[in-house]
């Protein structure tokens, strides 16, 4: 099976079949969006919330929440997607370091609400999701189903 | 810049140095060896690719400090080392880390990393406090981009790693060093102070 690795700050897509999969989300955040009429998936690996107009967000749209989503629409769109048909899920923003008090919010909690805002900026709905706790995560969209599995360690797969 | 990396490659050599001595101490005297550290300023899709295996379980023990100068320091073990350690520690045979292997890990941890800090303000005249120590066992790919993340990493960033291994217990692991811009720059402005005093 086709399978296509996205690195921190990355976004990836396909169409049809493949998987897509981000490896070790902590405070990141990995967001799918997934088109079921035409089997076109999307995923970004979000490293923090703001761009605060760092020159990077061009040439790594991925990295940031804010200019994160902006990219994975038009990416999805410009492989076929139907804007309209968008559905998303997002896994990640844990604070891995429990004993230590995390900066209030913890950098993934405000991962993740960035995430959410520009969601619902956009429109699209969120159908699944596993975020915050503790544990790290491996978050995998399948294309030709739409389905997308998160893994953790010493945890069963969970489906979202 | 040749120059400054390789300076602060030996303010590398002389922090790990103090904090693997201070993990012999804890071994009983073992030898411990430790390869020649390396300094590297990455970009952030360097950084990003830096770890090997990110879906490896490891155990980390890390300090983020916020003074005057921002710093982030880990000790990061491979599972089968972390076992090895704990169950030095702790005289407990275990297939798992247990509660008190991973608080034996986070002293042991606390101790080393605390041992770097001192060594390095010492040399550079830096203060670097020791802050509270953090423990997690998870993917190393996770633990990376976190201890990234709250250095808040958005371009380049500098890191410092050594890498240790003993043959009295099997045991290896890295130590990792990663300051600010602001810290990379006070420590490599010593540089010229140290070269005219060698000179002299």
């Amino acid at each position: 099976m086709n399978e296509i690795f996205v690195n921190m700050g990355q976004i990836g897509v396909i169409k049809n079949s493949g998987v897509l999969v981000t490896v070790g989300l902590g405070s990141c955040v990995g967001v799918s969006l997934y088109d079921p009429s035409t089997k076109v998936g999307a995923l970004a690996h979000v490293f923090l919330a703001k761009s605060r107009g760092n020159a990077d967000s061009e040439l790594l749209p991925g990295k940031y929440a804010d200019t994160a989503i902006p990219a994975l629409v038009d990416l999805a769109v410009k492989a076929g997607a139907n804007r309209d048909r968008f559905e998303a899920k997002i896994a990640g923003g844990a604070h891995l370091f429990e004993n230590t008090k995390p900066d209030m919010p913890s950098v993934g909690q405000r991962n993740v609400e960035a995430v959410i805002e520009q969601l619902h900026k956009h429109r699209i709905p969120i159908t699944g999701k596993d975020v915050l706790g503790k544990r790290g995560r491996k978050m995998s969209l399948f294309v030709d189903t739409g389905i997308v599995i998160v893994t953790s360690i010493g945890q069963q797969p969970i489906q979202i | 810049m040749r120059e400054k990396l390789d300076f602060l490659t030996e303010l590398g050599n002389i922090g790990a140095s103090y904090a693997t001595t201070a993990l012999s101490k804890m071994l009983h005297d073992a030898k411990l060896k430790l390869t020649v550290p390396q300094s590297r300023i990455l970009s952030f899709s360097e950084a990003a690719n830096y770890i090997p295996d990110p879906e490896e379980v490891v155990v980390c023990v890390y300090m983020r400090m916020v003074d005057i100068f921002d710093a982030n320091i880990a000790f990061i073990l491979p599972m089968n080392s972390a076992l090895a350690l704990a169950g030095f520690l702790t005289s407990e045979k275990s297939e798992h880390l247990t509660d008190l292997g991973q608080s034996a890990l986070l002293e042991v941890g606390n101790i080393m990393l605390s041992s770097y800090l001192t060594a390095l303000s010492m040399i550079s005249g830096a203060k670097l406090k020791p802050a509270v120590p953090a423990i997690a066992v998870d993917m190393n790919g996770a633990i990376w981009e976190s201890i990234l993340a709250d250095a808040g990493i958005t371009d380049f960033v500098t890191v410092l790693e050594t890498h240790f291994s003993t043959e009295q217990i099997e045991l290896s692991g890295h130590l990792f060093f990663i300051p600010d811009h602001d810290l990379y720059e006070f420590l490599s402005s010593k540089v010229s102070g140290f070269l005219l005093e060698e000179s002299t």
